[in-house]
Order: C-alpha cells, then sequence, then structure tokens
C-alpha cells in the first residue's frame, strides 16, 4: 500500500515538475518567419518592428514566464516565507541556540566603516523583502495605493542596497573565497545539528556566512540589473540584436531572473537573520560594535583564531575592542 | 450581434498603409498622454522591395488573456464579449502584464509621483473601464466607453482603407471572407452605405 | 482629374507617376485597393523612391528624377512596336499622333534604361502589363509637375493615354490628384496672376465681360492699372514674386514689389526659401492672414510693419468646396469664429472698406440676369449663397452653370444616397451625380464625372474633346472624326465650338429675333443660357468636339521633348537633351535655364535630391505642427538616407548632417536610415519651417505660439529651376552634397 501510494505521490510531483523542467530546458528557438530587414530607428522598442517579430518566440521566454508566474511563483514562495522560519523554529526547539562565554578577551572584527555599510545594506533589505513579498502577494493586500506604495519604498530600498553592495563585495571578497575547510563545514553544516561545543573549521566566516555572501552580493547585483531593466523597461536594442534577442525577451528574462534569486536569497536571508540574531546567542553585537568574543572566536572560527594568534595580531585586535 | 459573440481586432495588411489615423485618433479620443501609443501602427521591411508591410498593433483582447493570468493584483476582468479591461485603481504597475503579453500591449505612462512609473494604461476597444459608464472618472482614467453607445471603436471607425476591422469575430471574419472572394467580380456598384465597413 | 477616385474602381491597369496616394490620399487609395482587391488590377509605380504606395504595388520602377518623357516614349515606343495601341480612336480623336510616333522610334528600351535608370526589362514588363489591361488610369501628381519641363511631362501623359484609347473611358482618364482641401476651387477661381477667375484669361474682351457681369465700369477698373498695357499682362509667380523685391534679375514692373499680403497659403513651402528670407526682410509691409501663424511672418528678420491677423478655419464658415474630381461639396459652419478670427470675406470686405471700393467687391452678388444682360436685381446680399450664384452665373468655361446654392445643399443633405463607384443619384437623388461634377452644363443637367467620354449622352455627362483652337491647322481637320460622335447627340461626329454665329447651322436649328438679340456672342459669355439650352436639346456639349492635340503648336515644345533638369547628375546628357535658352520676362522676371545648365553641378553635388511628403503633415506644416500627437509622431525634421551612403560619408543613423545646395545655401537635419531610397539619391520632407540655415528661428513666433515641432525648410536647398511655361519650381529634381555636421 504505502509503496504504490509512494508511486502515485511522485507521480504527482512528476506531473507538476516535468512540464517545468521541458519549459526550462526546451525554452526552445522558434525560427522567425521573416527577420525584419529594415533599419533600426530610436523610439521604444516595445512598440516596433522588433516587437512584431518578437511575437513568433512568445513561445520561448513568455509562455515560460505565463507558465511560472500562474503555477509556480507563489506555491514556492509561500513554501519558503512558511518553511524556512518553520525549520529554524524546530531547530531552536530542539537543538536551541548556542550559548558562549562574553567574558575575557574581545576582537575587533567588522570596523566602524564595515557595520556602516552593512546596516544600510540591511535597511535596503528590510525594505525590499517584505515589499517584495507585497508584490507577489498583491492581491492578498488588496492591490491599489496600498501595494503602490510598497513598489515605491522596494525601488527605494533597492537604490539604499546598491549603495553598498560593491563595496561590501569588495571589502569582504578575500576572506569569502571558498577555502578547502569549507567542504568540512558543509559535512558538518557548521556543527549546528547538536549541541555541543567544538571548535569548528571556518576563517573569518563560515561556509554558511559565505553562501549567504556570494548570494546576496551576486545575486544581489544581478537582482539590482534585473530589477532596473524592468524599471526604465526600455533600451537600446542595437545591443540586443547581437545577443538575438528582443527587447521583450530581455524583459521576460530578467522578470524570471529576478523572481528564482528572490526565493533564494529571501530563504538565505531569513538563515542569515535566524543565524545571527537566535543561533547564537549575542552574536549581534559583533555588528553592532564590532567585536567578538574570544569564546565564540575560538569555537566557531577556530582557524581564524589560531591564525591571529600565531600572527600576533591578537594583542592588537583585542585592544580595540 | 451574436449571442456569443467575442469582440476582435483585426488589421489586414494589405490595405494598412501606416496613415496612422488609428494612432492619432485613438490619442484625441481618450485624450491620451503624448508618448503613450494604445495603439500604433509598425512597418517591416521599410523600403525593402516586394517585403514592405505595415499592420496596426494594440491589445488583441485575447481569449486566455496572459496579461489577466499572471497579474499579482488581479486587476484583469474579461467582459463577456470578450473584452479584456483592468482597474487602474488597483493596478500596482509592476509590469508583468507587459511581460507576458506577446503583442507588447501595456504601456506605462511615466505619471507617479516623481516621475515614477504609474500604473499600466491599454487599449480597451473603447469600452472604459470598471467606473460608471460614461461618467466622468471613467473617461479621466480609461477615456471613452464608444461601445455603450453603440458606436464603433474610434481606431476602426477611423481606418482610412478600411484595413482595420473591429468586432464580433464572426462578423470580422465573413467581411475578411468576403473580401477575399470578391477577387475579380468587379466593382460593387450599387453601393450601400448601411455596413460599417462595407466590403 | 478627368475622371474621379471611385471611378479608379473599375480600372484593370493602374499607373503612377510621381504620385504618392497611399500617404496624400489615404481615404482615396481606399479605391485603388479595391480595384486590385475586386479587379485584379496591376498597380504601377513609377517613383524615385520606394514609397508607401510602392509598397502596394505589383510593379515599381525606380526612375531617376525628371526622366519621366524618356520613359513614357520608351513606353510609346513599344506600345507602337507592338500594336498596342488603339488606331481607331487615334485616327478620330486625336491630332498630331504621327510625330509623336516618330520621336517615340528614337527610344529603345537600352536608350530609356541609360537615360532612366529604369532596366529594359522592366520597361517592357511594365508597358506590357499597362497596355494590355484596359481600361487603364494614369495617376500623376507633383512629382510629374515640378520641373523645369513640368507642361511638357504634363502632356505627354495625356499623350500615351490617348495612345491607349484610355482617355474618356470609365475607368481610364488621367487622375491626377490635387494635393489640398478645395485646391480645385481655387485653381477654378483662377487665383493666379495670367488669368481672370474660371480660365478666361486677360484679354480686353474677358475683362468686359466681367466689368459687366460685376456692374462695375470696364474704365474704372481699367484704371486700376498702372496703365492700359499692365491690364492684360501677366503678374508675378507665387514662386517667384520675391525677384520682384529683390531684382537680383531683371523685373519688368512698374515698381518693384514694397508690400505683401498673404491669405491662405504656405510662403514657406516655395523653392528658394533663403531668398524668399531676404525678401520678406525687405518688404515694406508684411500681413498674413491665416488660423495658425504662416511661417512667413517667422523666417523673416523683419520687426515692424509685420502682421497676423487670425483669420477662421473650415469651421468657422461655410461655402462650396471643389474635390479633385471636380465636384462641389457645400460646407456648413460649425462654430462661430472663435476669440477675434474674422472669416476670410469678413477681412476682405473690412479692408475693401477701407481701401473704398466695397460696393464694387460687393455689387457682382446682388446681379441677375434679365434677357441676356446682367443687370442689378437687390440692394442686399446673403453670403455665401449670393456669392456661390454669382459664380455659378458667370463661370461657362468650365460649365459652373448648374452649381446653384440650393442644388449643391441638397447634395449635402442627401450624401448617402450616391453610389461609391458611379456617383449617380439614388431615390431623391436620382438623375444627378454627387456633387454636379463640372462641367455641369445647367440648371437641370447632372454634372459630368468622366470627362471626354463619347460613350454616354451629353445629358448624362458625356462630351468630346473641347475645339478650342479653331476646326483646322495648316489644312488637316482637328475637329473629332467622323466615328467620334457623342452618343445620341443630333451633330454626327465633330463640331467647332458654339457662337452666336453658328449656332443655327451646327446644330440646324432656327433661333427666333429675340433669341438672337438676347444670345451671348458665345458659349462662354451667354449670359441667356440659351447656347447651353439648345445644345443640351440636341445632346452636344456646347464647347465642340474636337481632336485632342498631341502636336501643339503654340507650346515651346510642339510635341514633349526630354530635355534634362537644370542641375543634372548626368552632364553628358545634358548636351543632348539640353535645356531652354534663358527666358526672359517670364511673369514679370527674367529667369535662367540654359545659363544654369552649362555648369556641371555634379561634380561638387553628386546627390539627388528627393522631397515629398508625409502622411502626418499636409503643405506648409503649419496647422499640424501644432497639433501635439501628430507632432509626436515626426518631431523633426529628418533625411531619409541609405545606409550604404551614410556609411561613405561616416554618418550614423541618427547623426546630425549638412545638406549644401549649388545655390550655396545648407540646411542641417537628422539623418534617418532606410532602404526606400537608393544610395544615389535623399528625401527630404517638405513641412518643417523654424530654422534657416542652421540657425532656430523659435523667438520669432509671437509669444506661446511655437509648435511642437519645428525644423530646417527642405526648400532651403531646393534647387534654382523653373518651369518654361508655369513657372512651377523644379523641387523635384536637384543636386545636393552631404557632409556630417
Amino acid at each position: 500500500m504505502v509503496g504504490i501510494s509512494h508511486t502515485v505521490y511522485k507521480g504527482k510531483i512528476m506531473k507538476k515538475l516535468l512540464p517545468l523542467l521541458g519549459t526550462v530546458l526546451f525554452a526552445g528557438n522558434v525560427p522567425l518567419a521573416e527577420p525584419n530587414q529594415a533599419p533600426l530607428h530610436p523610439g521604444s522598442a516595445l512598440i516596433s518592428p522588433q516587437m512584431i517579430e518578437a511575437i513568433p518566440g512568445w513561445s520561448r521566454y513568455g509562455e515560460l514566464f505565463l507558465y511560472l508566474q500562474t503555477h509556480w511563483v507563489k506555491m514556492l514562495f509561500l513554501v519558503i516565507l512558511i518553511a524556512v522560519p518553520a525549520v529554524f523554529l524546530i531547530h531552536y526547539l530542539i537543538v536551541g541556540p548556542k550559548v558562549f562565554s562574553h567574558d575575557g578577551r574581545k576582537f575587533l572584527i567588522f570596523p566602524s566603516w564595515q557595520r556602516i555599510i552593512h546596516w544600510i545594506a540591511a535597511l535596503g533589505f528590510v525594505l525590499l523583502i517584505p515589499t517584495g513579498v507585497m508584490i507577489i502577494y498583491a492581491a492578498f493586500f488588496g492591490g491599489g495605493t496600498t501595494v503602490r506604495f510598497a513598489r515605491y519604498l522596494h525601488d527605494i530600498g533597492a537604490v539604499l542596497f546598491a549603495l553598498t553592495v560593491l563595496p561590501m563585495t569588495l571589502m569582504w571578497l578575500k576572506e569569502m573565497l571558498p577555502r578547502m575547510w569549507d567542504i568540512k563545514w558543509m559535512m558538518i553544516l557548521g556543527g549546528y545539528l547538536t549541541k555541543k561545543k567544538q571548535e569548528i573549521p571556518a576563517s573569518k566566516f563560515n561556509a554558511g556566512q559565505k553562501m549567504w555572501y556570494w548570494v546576496a552580493t551576486f545575486g544581489g547585483i544581478i537582482m539590482i540589473i534585473t530589477g532596473f531593466m524592468m524599471y526604465i523597461q526600455n533600451f537600446n536594442p542595437a545591443l540586443l540584436n547581437k545577443l538575438d534577442l528582443h527587447q521583450i525577451d530581455i524583459l521576460r528574462i530578467a522578470v524570471i531572473v529576478h523572481l528564482l534569486l528572490a526565493m533564494v536569497v529571501t530563504a538565505l536571508f531569513f538563515t542569515h537573520v535566524y543565524m545571527s540574531l537566535f543561533a547564537i546567542k549575542g552574536s549581534i553585537d559583533s555588528m553592532i560594535d564590532g567585536c567578538k568574543s574570544e569564546d565564540e572566536l575560538k569555537h566557531l572560527h577556530s582557524i581564524y583564531y589560531k591564525k591571529i594568534v600565531k600572527e600576533g595580531k591578537d594583542k592588537d585586535l583585542a585592544d580595540k575592542c | 450581434m451574436y449571442n456569443n459573440a467575442r469582440m476582435k481586432f483585426y488589421c489586414d495588411e494589405d490595405r494598412c498603409i501606416e496613415c496612422n489615423a488609428c494612432t492619432i485618433a485613438c490619442a484625441e479620443a481618450h485624450e491620451l498622454p503624448v508618448g503613450i501609443h494604445r495603439r500604433k501602427v509598425v512597418t517591416l521591411n521599410e523600403g525593402i522591395e516586394g517585403k514592405e508591410f505595415s499592420t496596426s498593433i494594440a491589445c488583441m483582447h485575447c481569449t486566455d488573456a496572459p496579461c489577466s493570468q499572471v497579474c499579482p493584483v488581479d486587476c484583469f476582468y474579461i467582459r463577456e464579449d470578450g473584452i479584456v479591461l483592468h482597474d487602474k485603481d488597483k493596478c500596482i504597475g509592476c509590469g508583468y502584464c507587459l511581460y507576458a503579453c506577446p503583442f507588447g500591449a501595456p504601456q506605462f505612462p511615466k505619471d507617479g509621483a516623481f516621475g515614477i512609473r504609474g500604473v499600466m494604461d491599454k487599449c480597451t476597444m473603447c469600452a472604459g473601464g470598471p467606473k460608471p459608464t460614461n461618467s466622468t472618472d471613467e473617461f479621466e482614467l480609461y477615456g471613452q466607453n464608444r461601445i455603450a453607445e453603440g458606436k464603433v471603436p474610434m481606431c476602426a471607425a477611423v481606418c482610412s482603407t478600411n484595413a482595420l476591422i473591429v468586432g464580433d469575430a464572426e462578423s470580422v471574419s465573413k467581411i475578411k471572407r468576403e473580401r477575399d472572394a470578391a477577387k475579380g467580380k468587379g466593382p460593387k456598384t450599387p453601393y450601400g452605405w448601411d455596413i460599417a465597413y462595407g466590403l | 482629374m478627368t475622371n474621379h477616385l471611385g471611378d479608379i474602381q473599375n480600372s484593370k491597369a493602374i499607373i503612377v507617376f510621381g504620385a504618392n496616394p497611399a500617404v496624400n490620399h489615404p481615404v482615396g487609395f481606399k479605391h485603388i485597393l479595391k480595384a486590385k482587391e475586386r479587379n485584379n488590377a496591376t498597380l504601377i509605380v513609377i517613383d524615385p523612391r520606394y514609397t508607401k504606395t510602392a509598397a502596394k504595388a505589383d510593379m515599381y520602377a525606380r526612375i531617376r528624377p525628371g526622366t519621366d518623357i524618356p520613359f513614357m516614349y520608351g513606353m510609346l515606343h513599344l506600345i507602337f512596336k507592338h500594336g498596342w495601341h488603339d488606331a481607331a480612336y487615334i485616327d478620330n480623336r486625336v491630332f498630331g499622333m504621327d510625330h509623336v510616333i516618330e520621336e517615340a522610334k528614337k527610344w529603345t528600351p537600352e536608350k530609356v534604361e541609360d537615360v532612366t535608370g529604369v532596366p529594359a526589362e522592366t520597361l517592357y514588363q511594365i508597358t506590357k502589363a499597362y497596355a494590355t489591361s484596359k481600361p487603364g488610369t494614369l495617376i500623376w501628381a507633383m512629382g510629374l509637375t515640378q520641373h523645369s519641363i513640368g507642361s511638357s511631362n504634363t502632356r505627354m501623359a495625356p499623350i500615351l493615354q490617348l495612345s491607349l484609347g484610355n482617355m474618356g473611358k470609365f475607368g481610364g482618364g488621367c487622375n491626377i490628384l490635387r494635393g489640398h482641401d478645395n485646391v480645385q476651387g481655387a485653381t477654378d477661381m483662377c487665383c493666379l496672376s495670367h488669368t481672370l477667375p474660371g480660365y478666361y484669361g486677360l484679354s480686353e474682351g474677358s475683362w468686359k465681360y466681367f466689368a459687366h457681369n460685376w456692374g462695375v465700369d470696364f474704365n474704372w477698373l481699367q484704371k486700376r492699372f498702372a496703365g492700359k498695357k499692365w491690364m492684360h499682362t501677366k503678374g508675378f509667380t507665387l514662386a517667384r514674386w520675391w525677384q520682384g523685391v529683390l531684382q537680383e534679375e531683371k523685373i519688368y514692373s512698374t515698381t518693384p514689389i514694397k508690400a505683401l499680403w498673404v491669405q491662405g497659403n504656405g510662403i514657406t513651402s516655395i523653392a528658394q526659401q533663403a531668398k524668399v528670407q531676404q525678401a520678406l526682410d525687405k518688404l515694406d509691409l508684411l500681413v498674413v492672414a491665416e488660423p495658425f501663424a504662416n511661417e512667413a511672418a517667422v523666417i523673416t528678420n523683419k520687426t515692424d510693419n509685420v502682421y497676423i491677423l487670425p483669420t477662421a478655419t473650415q469651421f468657422e464658415c461655410e461655402g462650396s468646396v471643389t474635390a479633385t474630381n471636380r465636384t462641389a461639396q457645400w460646407r456648413s459652419k460649425v462654430v462661430d469664429p472663435l476669440y477675434e478670427s474674422k472669416t476670410d470675406e469678413e477681412i476682405m470686405f473690412a479692408f475693401a472698406k477701407k481701401f473704398g471700393f466695397y460696393d464694387e467687391l460687393v455689387r457682382g452678388m446682388m446681379m441677375g440676369v434679365k434677357n441676356g444682360k446682367a443687370v442689378q436685381v437687390k440692394n442686399t446680399f446673403k453670403w455665401p449663397e449670393d456669392a456661390t450664384r454669382e459664380i455659378a452665373r458667370i463661370i461657362k468655361t468650365i460649365g459652373l452653370t448648374g452649381w446653384t446654392p440650393e442644388r449643391l445643399k441638397k447634395h449635402q443633405e442627401n450624401w448617402h444616397m450616391f453610389d461609391e463607384v458611379t456617383l449617380k443619384g439614388i431615390g431623391p437623388m436620382k438623375g444627378e451625380y454627387y456633387g454636379l461634377p463640372w462641367p455641369c452644363w445647367s440648371e437641370t443637367h447632372p454634372g459630368s464625372p468622366v470627362l471626354y467620354n463619347i460613350d454616354i449622352p451629353v445629358n448624362e455627362g458625356g462630351m468630346g474633346f473641347r475645339a478650342r483652337f479653331g476646326t483646322e491647322y495648316k489644312g488637316e481637320n482637328i475637329l473629332a472624326g467622323s466615328r467620334a460622335g457623342i452618343r445620341k447627340a443630333k451633330v454626327h461626329g465633330g463640331y467647332p465650338e458654339l457662337t452666336k454665329d453658328n449656332i443655327e447651322k451646327v446644330l440646324g436649328i432656327k433661333l427666333s429675333a429675340h433669341e438672337k438679340a438676347v444670345m451671348g456672342k458665345n458659349w462662354k459669355v451667354d449670359l441667356s443660357g440659351l447656347i447651353a439650352k439648345y445644345a443640351l436639346k440636341a445632346g452636344v456639349a456646347p464647347y465642340g468636339n474636337a481632336k485632342a492635340r498631341a502636336y501643339v503648336w503654340t507650346f515651346p515644345d510642339k510635341i514633349p521633348m526630354h530635355r534634362e533638369p537644370l542641375h543634372s547628375p548626368r552632364y553628358d546628357l545634358t548636351k543632348k537633351y539640353s535645356t531652354y535658352p534663358d527666358k526672359k520676362n517670364h511673369y514679370r522676371v527674367d529667369t535662367k535655364y540654359a545659363s544654369i545648365q552649362k555648369t556641371d553641378w555634379s561634380k561638387d553635388f553628386p546627390i539627388l535630391l528627393i522631397t515629398g511628403r508625409l502622411v502626418e503633415y499636409s503643405g506648409a506644416g503649419i496647422i499640424e505642427r501644432n497639433s501635439k500627437y501628430l507632432a509626436a509622431l515626426q518631431p523633426e525634421m529628418f533625411a531619409d538616407i541609405n545606409p550604404e551612403l551614410a556609411y561613405k560619408h561616416g554618418i550614423n543613423d541618427g547623426d546630425m548632417i549638412w545638406v549644401h545646395a549649388p545655390e550655396g545655401t545648407k540646411i542641417r537635419v537628422k539623418a534617418r536610415f532606410t532602404y526606400s531610397v537608393a544610395p544615389d539619391r535623399i528625401f527630404l520632407p517638405y513641412h518643417f519651417a523654424g530654422f534657416m540655415q542652421g540657425a532656430d528661428l523659435s523667438s520669432h513666433y509671437p509669444e506661446g505660439l511655437v509648435p511642437f515641432a519645428t525644423g530646417e525648410s527642405a526648400n532651403t536647398v531646393t534647387n534654382y529651376g523653373y518651369d518654361i511655361v508655369t513657372q512651377i519650381p523644379e523641387t523635384k529634381a536637384g543636386l545636393v552634397r552631404i557632409e556630417k555636421a
């Protein structure tokens, strides 16, 4: 009985997944009946011969967007909005937060300018993510003025984040590069599945933080670009022709990428918030005054701790705190 | 009109000469902001002998309108006669309808606060919007409601060569069919003025 | 237009020379499309660029500007060679075709290809398609007329139609498409410097006829002129009035022009705009009377004595207008003139009162006819009905007798009761053609939709060719042949134009003594209406029935001859097909021809210039550039340029370029890539004004009246050149040079 329902269950999923897979994989090329031969003229590319040429190509990204938006977006986001916090709630209840002593030495990890950049970006995120969710579920929020206002806030948040994303990328780039010990970290999931206090293989930033960094910065940059494309809607078609794409297709790809990344970013944002606010007691301090306690550093970022002690930098960093 | 009428546009590209009467008449009738072209004539292959042709494009009022399917606020509604309309008060200007539309019909005037992109505007087939019929509110948001007055949509009414015809799909295809079947039959005279486009 | 737009639906072949009806007559173009659809008509377009009309054509020939005569001779060469001509028609209805056939023999397809640039094979295909599908109609417009040989071009086209027997047939004819609302009416009223209204000319007889009908003393009229001879001398033209101010070329007038009054005309749409600007600057007084600020008042640097009088638009006044197909339509007032606008006649009457000739000006509207004489019958007049009545009463040359205001208003009220293709009325309008196309010989005549049609009776609109030049030339009969009589006419074959002296003989009737006393001297001045009455009774047209002249002994070229444009890209051909010698006193100013052509302009100015229209604008563009939606579609002046030509000069799509003319003028416009022009030519639309040779003249506009779209005028760079007979500017064949700005 179980076996049968298992197959049936799998069948139902495949029924939903297969078309998704198919559409994504085979968002195939539809040959144009008659390519427009006349020279391009400036003016809106959205009402132009190029738009007409793009019509047969609708079954590429246009249909893909239609399919994703009607069948997957709302559901997947709901899953993320519910499941991710739920998982962390369960974790908190079962495993509980890590507690470290805050006596003893404290080391300066994040100088003030890095903290400022981080918090501006954070403010940006705080504006971006809820308003983004409001846009996705606009019908639930009644649409109209409320959600329009949310859209404007989304744009403001994007500007805030855009100001900080490049500095943030550059300032932590070196420390965030993947290293061999990240694999070990991944295999034990950073040690968060156990209450045991142990030395975790991580440098200044652990593999989890690195994941978040790469998604937030490079994913964030892509989201800024795609978001900006959707904001202005109209840009130079001459470049596009070289890519064999039409203006409207770029917009379609932009919105699909933006939505997919949004899911990943939202999920990891919740993770980041949980990890920094709840999973490790007091870890938020390192972003407020920039300092981490010796106990926390020795355990959670063992490789970094060993390094600064070996290089004798620990005295300097401790003095600054 | 038939009981199951669905209103459709048809533009005969053999007759369209890019005179832009439809573009201008629509803009004039609905007092659109300059630069918003609910209907626009597009010419492909300009100057290429034997290949140049023009066609007038606007919202096609699709039966399975993708715009209304993807709208996050569900501000679209499809009338019984097939005309696709939307509620500007609900619209949040996100642009999804534009991405889903095969024809690029939705447009976004920059008339929000600080010149930001406002809510979506598109061809209404001169059927107004959800506001009370023929009220000032309806005119200011959506333009004229000619369908309610029993009039032909503005663009097709002014088309110089009757390339653009609009109406119940059955009637429109009948006209097109008769035009094609009339080849070689010679001029139609006496000519009756009782049919909107004649043949 | 000898036929009418709806009649084109009867055509099996439509050939278009130098016209672009898809752009300039979009609604009328529907008839051509219907002919294509319902008749399988072949649409052939001959044009220097691939226009919107060409896009709908079945055959297209890209011709070098100004070489229409060789092309048509090439067609005639093939027509006579293959026997596609209508021999019986030519025998009976055409005079002098032999001379044409002789000339046509010289124009082999290879020679035509060399001169026109159209491949020999294309010429053959087009000729065969056109000549073997009858009836065929020939459409032309400015592309044929605006040349130094425009008067020859416009004779060549009818000769082509005559050779095929297409004139005077349903679906045939020469359908010249007029380009503005009521320009046909303005032409019929002869707002021109070489004739009185109704094409009566400037002879003493004509002046006396009008003086009589206006109730004005002939001597008083004579004294309005500086001397007797000036009453009968042609004046300056719109094309060259400015030379009457600048006097750079010798003028023949009592005085240079000191004041200019412009009412309803586009001064900025005439060639040589830089000169026009200089002339405007030098005037003592400039008055423009327009609904929108005529840019004549803007391009001038004159700041004093420039007056703009606001006139009413078509919606604010009432009266009759004449369409391109010679029909009249009555227009009603929709709204009273807004603000301080006045209707045209209000302005003219007000000034007539100031200048002291108001009574003389209006008396004509209070006259009537008694016993064949014009007498004053009342003391007040009603505008516009009495003005219409005055026209109907006086103008007999084109048969406006039937255009009474009552009939025209009835047509307006019943305009849905007419057939689109035949113009025939039904129900209350039965027995009349819509708009009573002239000639409408009497108040009961139905009008004549198709000119020169001998297959229908005169009382249904038929007629032969006008007998205007006597009955014979050098011993040869020039009246119509015996097989060219009008259907149901009591007179067989050809007959001369009717006069009091010959009417009894020609029609075989007897006049009473009273009738002889009241009858006018000839059909053109017969106020009694008896000549028309007896003519119609006999089923003949009063103006005679003659052969159409292919050989015109009064013109500089007896048969049309090809002459290269004054600025020709083929200097070698200018030797063989040279233009006319310089003409002295051509409408009061010496005009150059050969002295221009003797220079080889093609070295420094290698690019052909084509001018034309856009559908969004019309004429000088004064009205439409003030419409925000239209201006949004065409916001700026541009030059259509082939990408190949552009890249040679390092020009990209959207770059600004300078276009230089041989006269030393230049304009700065935006380059617009298109393949509709070949790499040896560019196209300029002529609707823009407000810039002059790179300088922005927006500050010259009255406060708040700058149009939404301004730009350089194409006519700043159109070349010097004027037709030998009419002095129309040669704007359709010129040379320029371009460079990146």
